[in-house]
């Protein structure tokens, strides 16, 4: 069936480029240096958060109305749950180790960047293609950028963002209205998880301050 | 028997005497006071085009007997106009507040209704004790992607009107300015003020959600504010105050990533530290100082010469030190 079909290249698609981040994670450890230190990476998503609201600006315009307008409020499908959420139970997110801070910003960034990655190659305008690459790029240094203070940390990487992204059975968008309705809710989960990792750093630099990142790298001789 | 009645600014009122007939005969008071019979179109008493003076009691009252046979409360009003609602939250993670009210009042008793909706779901917006017209409402869930939907309708006994609010939790994060503003001039130092502050007590979580702060100051005497970003910390220290000028100095913080400044801080006024005391004008005065103040350099006499324009550096210094000296000199002479 047709839909199978586009099924079957969607998830080859994101299976691939999904790969991708956690192999220069592996290799380059001289990026897993000094300079992955919280501060870094919190600086990265503070200037992603700016970065997005662009590249927002100018998607939602792409899309057209009512995806542009600023007060368009439409409900949650179902299907919109397959992109990771930020949102989280107060006390629960209080309550977060490091470990699971750290992991939980890892795994949703993967995940939302090889998304991103997939839009890319449909979008039609030169412009927006130049934007959504240009994020993409930093995009992967911020997952490059936790991944490393979780090496320095000692925490194990999350298994890889590989996988389809959404379990099997979920069919892509089945009309150009809710294919849209997907890429809007895309940009609104980013943007949101881009200011929770700002909280969540904010909490992790007071809890482990950069002296002790860069000592455990020197311990491991890097 | 006895009621209310409300009617609009401008109507046409038309009372009946309760029960009695069109053609009885009956005298109607207004808080005590006979009405003339102008006003009667039978036993009806007809106000028109009511205005808000002619708000209170109405009687009437059977033409011989004097028996009461009608009583009314005439309270005179308008609908509500479109309610002015404001919501912020000032305790970001806790929850936020709702604030409102009527841009012009309506002269009669007025309710409002305040409803939250989260996506599908409702919320209750509990309403404060003091001041009235507020509610506040707890997240529950934090970082939501979902906006907030806000509808505050007021409703009285001549109509209704409402306003929506629609928002994203991070959008209304404004807190309150800092507490505790103190700003102090600094021992043997003329050009410095040292200035602190405390987060606002209504910030729940400073370590988990820092402020930061913005601080301005300025001389009394001019106009033009001086700004300093502080992205931690609650002090600073201004190192460029012009010498012996009174100083205002104002701070206001926000979330470090989300949200809004708040308002301003109450103002602080500190003069930075000066040597001696500002009041020279006498020869006798002039001539003692100068002669007592032989063994050191520092800081001249601040009379009106040295201050103009003062600029660090031993160049404003030399200049006083030199007018220093011509007055000494003249002084000298009138001895």
């Amino acid at each position: 069936s047709p839909t199978g079909d586009s099924w079957g290249i969607f998830t080859f698609l994101c299976a691939a480029l999904c790969n991708l981040p956690a192999l220069p994670a592996l290799n380059c450890s001289e990026e897993l240096g000094a300079g992955q230190s919280i501060q870094q990476t919190y600086d990265l998503t503070r200037y992603l958060e700016h970065q997005l609201r662009t590249l927002a600006g100018t998607y939602l315009n792409y899309l057209g109305p009512p995806f542009n307008e600023p007060d368009f409020n439409p409900p949650r499908l179902a299907r919109a749950e397959r992109v990771p959420s930020a949102t989280v139970d107060l006390d629960l997110w209080r309550g977060l180790t490091d470990n699971a801070r750290l992991a939980a910003n890892y795994r949703a960034y993967s995940r939302l960047l090889c998304y991103l990655r997939v839009l890319d190659g449909q979008v039609g305008t030169a412009e927006l293609r130049h934007r959504l690459a240009h994020f993409c790029a930093s995009l992967q240094g911020l997952v490059l950028s936790i991944g490393g203070v979780m090496s320095s940390l000692g925490y194990p990487l999350p298994a890889g963002p590989a996988g389809p992204p959404a379990p099997p059975g979920v069919p892509t968008a089945p009309n150009d209205f809710l294919k849209k309705m997907d890429d809007f809710w895309l940009l609104k989960e980013l943007q949101t998880w881009l200011w929770r990792s700002a909280k969540d750093f904010n909490r992790l630099k007071k809890k482990v301050p950069p002296a002790v990142v860069t000592l455990r790298l020197e311990a491991r001789g890097f | 028997d006895s009621h209310v009645q409300y009617e609009r600014v401008g109507a046409d009122v038309t009372m009946k005497c309760g029960s009695m007939d069109w053609d009885a005969a009956v005298t109607w008071t207004a808080n005590g006071t006979d009405i003339d019979e102008s006003h009667l179109n039978g036993s009806y008493l007809i106000l028109k085009n009511v205005g808000l003076s002619q708000s209170g009691q109405y009687s009437c009252y059977e033409g011989s007997s004097w028996h009461l046979k009608y009583q009314t409360y005439l309270r005179v009003g308008t609908p509500p106009k479109e309610p002015v609602l404001m919501c912020r939250s000032n305790n970001y993670p806790k929850g936020f507040y709702c604030s409102w009210h009527l841009p012009t009042p309506t002269y009669i008793p007025n309710s409002f209704n305040i409803s939250v909706i989260h996506g599908t779901k409702d919320m209750v917006c509990e309403r404060d004790a003091v001041p009235k017209n507020r509610c506040h409402i707890r997240y529950l869930q934090l970082f939501s992607t979902v906006k907030y939907k806000v509808t505050l309708t007021v409703t009285n006994a001549l109509g209704k009107n409402f306003t929506t609010l629609t928002f994203d939790e991070f959008a209304i994060v404004k807190p309150d300015p800092p507490e505790s503003v103190v700003a102090k001039p600094v021992p043997n130092n003329p050009r410095r003020l040292e200035v602190s502050w405390q987060n606002p007590s209504s910030w729940p979580d400073p370590e988990s959600f820092p402020l930061k702060f913005f601080l301005r100051y300025r001389p009394l005497i001019l106009d033009q504010w001086q700004h300093v970003e502080l992205s931690d910390g609650t002090s600073h220290t201004i190192t460029d105050a012009y010498a012996g000028k009174e100083y205002i100095i104002q701070v206001a913080a926000k979330d470090n990533d989300i949200g809004t400044w708040s308002d301003w801080s109450v103002a602080v006024h500190a003069t930075p530290w000066t040597e001696e005391p500002k009041h020279l004008t006498t020869e006798a005065q002039i001539t003692e100082t100068t002669s007592a103040s032989t063994s050191s350099f520092m800081a001249p006499p601040t009379t009106k010469i040295c201050d103009k324009g003062a600029v660090v550096g031993s160049g404003a210094v030399a200049v006083c030190w030199t007018a220093g000296l011509v007055v000494a000199a003249y002084s000298v002479l009138f001895i």
